[in-house]
């Protein structure tokens, strides 16, 4: 399969000279298109930066990362990003949110109604086109900012701990329902969480990161057939390897935060 | 959503007359309450309180001049002539302004100190100086009305943007979106609830410098200041009273019918204000 993205020597430091702040050190990292990726790492090992840095968001110190050959310097509609806090436009309905993307890269009004409403029925949000996003819950925003994130087709899909402010329930069914669009749309995914359950339950592969500064420490091909049982016997052994990585990982950062407290 | 929205309307079917009703009387009371004090103040006979007119003569004239010789409405229309002009340019000024310091970092740390510094100054202290540069006459009042309104948009508008959450923005330039249709169709929407408030203070700082400058510019002949103003030389208090409660009501009418009607149908239908 081909390398759609590539991540080379990719370094990120926060804050002026005085004030510096290692956010990723030295991050090599190859994602296959069509592949489903879940970067799981302690929290502030820098997860969340190496996704705002592959959206274009903020760019690297050091190395490069590129998207199809091409090195990414700036935002751009050959990615969709799927927000931890939604960021919906809230003046805009559902239909509205879904289209803006969609009107500013040339589909005339038609087209574009048709091509929302088809990504709106594909998240199960059909009947809801005309309501305003404060009027949903949590889950069914963060159904309308995938809607968003893919109706311009992207080649890639960006996601950072999307299903973090969700309740449990909501969560476990979320994560259904978006391996259902994945089969669908055969997206390349970036997923970033911190939930071992979660990872193992989405992903083709698995990253896992080092505390700060977040480098990568290994990675953990998940081969089991969807839909996975959440309580099989491989998907446990699996589940159980990761942790094993992360453990050291989250011990670390603990330390390292309890340094900083002194 | 649409449960919970058609709930509501089943409610309020019944409970909306009576609601309606309380609503209403909770309004007019202090209105009643102050202004029959004020009535029996004022024909009490109590030394020094003889030149002060009571409630019924007030809106007795009101009546005379509004509808038998039409003459305050002349003075008001020139008022709001004034008004809308000095305020519009506000307007527009003050949110592109507030937008381009928001958005330019270099810029914002350049102007931030000269902005705190203007916005201190009260605005009726322009007008001597605008009366001797820019002359007796509509330019110097409607320049005070502008200024009055400026900064407090301006300032607002900073706010605003400065608040709106970066996820949103980065959400519309990832989609392709920069330059003014970022200002159009994110910064500005996401940042309307400050900029109502601007907005809302504005015009309360606007009608403030036009009944002043009215007032001190000489080649002015008709506005609702200059009839206050005017009527000193007749010590018709009466005239008097009869501007003060014009300029109350106009200030409430523009508040409420035109910028709360805006929040209304803008960021509180898109639930963007705190619930209550």
């Amino acid at each position: 399969m081909a390398k759609i993205i590539q991540i080379r020597d990719v370094g990120k430091v926060f804050g002026n000279r005085k004030d510096q702040v290692v956010a990723l050190n030295q991050v090599n990292l190859n994602i296959d298109e069509g592949e489903f990726t879940v970067i799981i790492g302690p929290s502030g090992c820098g997860k969340s930066t190496l996704l705002y840095l592959l959206a274009g968001f903020e760019s690297p110190s050091e190395g490069k990362i590129l998207l199809d050959g091409q090195p990414i310097d700036k935002p751009g509609p050959d990615r969709g990003f799927v927000f931890q806090d939604y960021a919906l436009f809230p003046w805009k309905t559902v239909l509205g949110n879904v289209m803006f993307g969609l009107c500013n890269n040339g589909w005339d009004k038609k087209e574009a109604r048709e091509k929302a409403l088809e990504f709106i029925q594909l998240v199960n949000l059909s009947g809801f086109e005309r309501a305003y996003p404060h009027t949903l819950s949590g889950g069914m925003k963060q159904r309308v900012g995938i809607a968003r994130a893919l109706a311009y087709n992207p080649k890639v899909l960006l996601m950072d701990e999307p299903f973090g402010a969700l309740d449990a329930q909501t969560r476990k069914y979320m994560q259904q329902e978006l391996v259902r669009v994945w089969e669908k749309t055969k997206k390349t995914v970036v997923f970033i969480t911190h939930s071992v359950i979660e990872a193992v339950y989405l992903a083709d592969k698995v990253v896992v990161m080092t505390a700060r500064p977040g480098t990568v420490k290994g990675c953990v091909e998940v081969d089991l057939p969807r839909p996975r049982d959440y309580t099989g016997q491989n998907y446990l052994a699996v589940r159980q390897k990761v942790l094993g990585l992360l453990e050291e990982e989250v011990e670390k950062e603990i330390q390292l935060e309890s340094q900083l407290a002194l | 959503m649409n449960s919970e929205q058609q709930g509501l309307g089943e409610v309020s079917a019944q409970a909306e007359w009576p609601r309606k009703l309380v609503q209403a009387i909770e309004f007019v009371l202090p209105f009643l309450a102050v202004g029959l004090m004020w009535e029996i103040a004022a024909r009490s006979g109590i030394d020094g309180l003889e030149t002060l007119p009571p409630p019924s003569i007030i809106l007795q004239k009101f009546w005379v001049l509004t509808f038998e010789n039409g003459i305050l409405l002349r003075h008001l229309f020139q008022s709001l002539y004034r008004l809308t002009a000095g305020y519009l340019l506000a307007v527009g000024l003050g949110i592109a302004t507030g937008t381009l310091l928001a958005t330019r970092e270099t810029a914002r740390e350049m102007f931030s100190p000269l902005l705190s510094l203007l916005i201190s100054v009260p605005t009726i202290a322009w007008v001597p100086p605008l009366l001797i540069t820019m002359g007796l006459g509509d330019k110097t009042v409607i320049t005070a009305v502008f200024l009055g309104g400026f900064f407090a948009i301006t300032y607002n508008t900073i706010r605003g943007i400065e608040m709106v959450n970066r996820d949103q923005i980065n959400a519309a330039k990832l989609m392709g979106v920069s330059g003014f249709k970022l200002f159009a169709s994110v910064l500005l929407p996401a940042s309307l609830v400050a900029v109502i408030t601007g907005l809302r203070l504005g015009i309360g700082y606007s009608w403030r410098a036009l009944v002043g400058g009215e007032m001190l510019s000489a080649l002015i002949e008709w506005g609702i200041g200059k009839m206050i103003y005017q009527a000193r030389f007749w010590n018709d208090v009466t005239t008097m009273f009869v501007g003060l409660m014009v300029i109350g009501l106009s200030g409430f009418a523009l508040d409420r019918v035109l910028l709360k009607k805006l929040e209304k149908i803008t960021v509180e239908k898109w639930g963007m204000l705190a619930r209550r």
